[in-house]
């Protein structure tokens, strides 16, 4: 076939390549690209004619990808790529696969798709090709996710906040919601908990084994509160909160 | 069954319905894209992201036609539906799934091993 536009000259991908698959011819929509080499990178996909051109494709783009052995449908094994995007070539008549966009000019928002095929001369190749796919893809998570609270990190993670977008029942009351169930009464003594917990938080900080004069604190009700000697090393094994 | 090794993922999947999905490995089922196609096919493996990857696949395209693929990974973002498989328990696999997630997080007992979080009440 002619030049297609979209084919641009880059180096190969240097860094988290994950898989690298030579002698591998690429397809779009049943028109063939030529042989190169397949480039399954972290970053993104990238495939490279012979002759230093070729093209990449973003995660966030890629619907699914999958391994296709079924030679009624297509004549040879091979790794598909559904892409949310517009290239060159849009129909697909030919395609053997027969799932190819036909002129749907019904369909005003129909989402743009291309499809990919990437072909190795080694099919033994294939398995290793579809699990590289799965693990980058799985690094670029959708960020328009409208059902999650993208703040998912450690052991901050607030989980009140995602249960209240999911509308779950609660599993249990964090501090905001809590606090509105209390009477007078039970935020009296929230209030009292809450003072006896800021006059102990420095005797956590003796945990590691050392042993200040902070450590021996009184409460108001004359009750001293010593931490035990403590041997150095004590805890060194003991997994710390952080 | 399979239980994230993600402090992150675990999280996602134990506040969401996600971790019925997780449920699923091993079931047939049938996931609706969202561009209408489908694929049948067993559940290899579902994650936090809800990115599905299927096996024995059949993939049916918009215009009906039907064809076979060893492998699909569909990412989350292209899943409308996942069908539930009649034979599944949801409430079991739930339960299952959040055990599954409590072993890991309390590994060495209730009150040692890495806290990821507040203890939850469960009701």
């Amino acid at each position: 076939g002619g030049a297609m536009s979209f084919l641009k000259r880059f180096p190969p991908p240097a860094e988290g390549v994950r898989h690298q698959q030579p002698d591998t011819e690429a397809v779009l929509a049943g028109r063939t690209l030529g042989a190169g080499t397949l480039y399954i990178a972290e970053s993104r996909l990238s495939w490279l004619e012979n002759s230093g051109v070729g093209f990449s494709l973003d995660y966030p783009t890629i619907s699914l990808h999958a391994v296709s052995r079924d030679l009624n449908a297509y004549p040879w094994e091979h790794l598909y790529v559904m892409v949310n995007a517009k290239f060159e070539e849009e129909e697909t008549k030919e395609a053997p696969m027969a799932e190819g966009e036909e002129e749907e000019d019904s369909d005003d928002d129909a989402e743009p798709i291309a499809e990919f095929r990437f072909v190795p001369s080694d099919k033994s190749a294939l398995e290793a090709m579809f699990s590289a796919m799965c693990e980058c893809q799985a690094l670029h998570p959708d960020p328009d996710d409208e059902d999650s609270d993208n703040d998912y990190e450690g052991e901050e993670y607030d989980v009140e906040a995602h249960e209240l977008e999911q509308g779950d029942i609660p599993t249990f009351y964090t501090y905001e919601e809590g606090l509105s169930h209390l009477t007078a009464e039970g935020q009296a003594t929230l209030e009292r908990l809450e003072g006896m917990l800021a006059q102990s938080v420095s005797s956590q900080y003796n945990m590691a084994g050392v042993r200040t004069e902070d450590s021996i604190r009184e409460f108001e009700d004359g009750m001293e509160v010593d931490i035990a000697p403590v041997v150095a090393g004590q805890f060194e094994d003991a997994e710390v909160d952080h | 069954m399979e239980v994230s090794h993600s402090v992150k993922e675990r999280t996602i999947a134990e506040n969401s319905l996600v971790i019925l999905l997780q449920g699923l490995h091993g079931h047939v089922t049938t996931v609706d894209l969202r561009d209408e196609t489908t694929a049948t096919g067993r559940v290899t493996n579902v994650d936090a992201f809800m990115n599905v990857r299927l096996a024995e696949v059949t993939f049916t395209d918009r215009q009906g036609a039907v064809s076979r693929l060893d492998e699909l990974f569909v990412t989350g973002r292209n899943v409308r539906y996942v069908h539930i498989p009649d034979e599944v328990d949801i409430r079991a696999t739930i339960e299952r799934q959040l055990a599954a997630i409590h072993r890991v997080r309390y590994f060495g007992g209730r009150d040692k091993g890495r806290k990821e979080f507040p203890r939850a009440k469960h009701k």
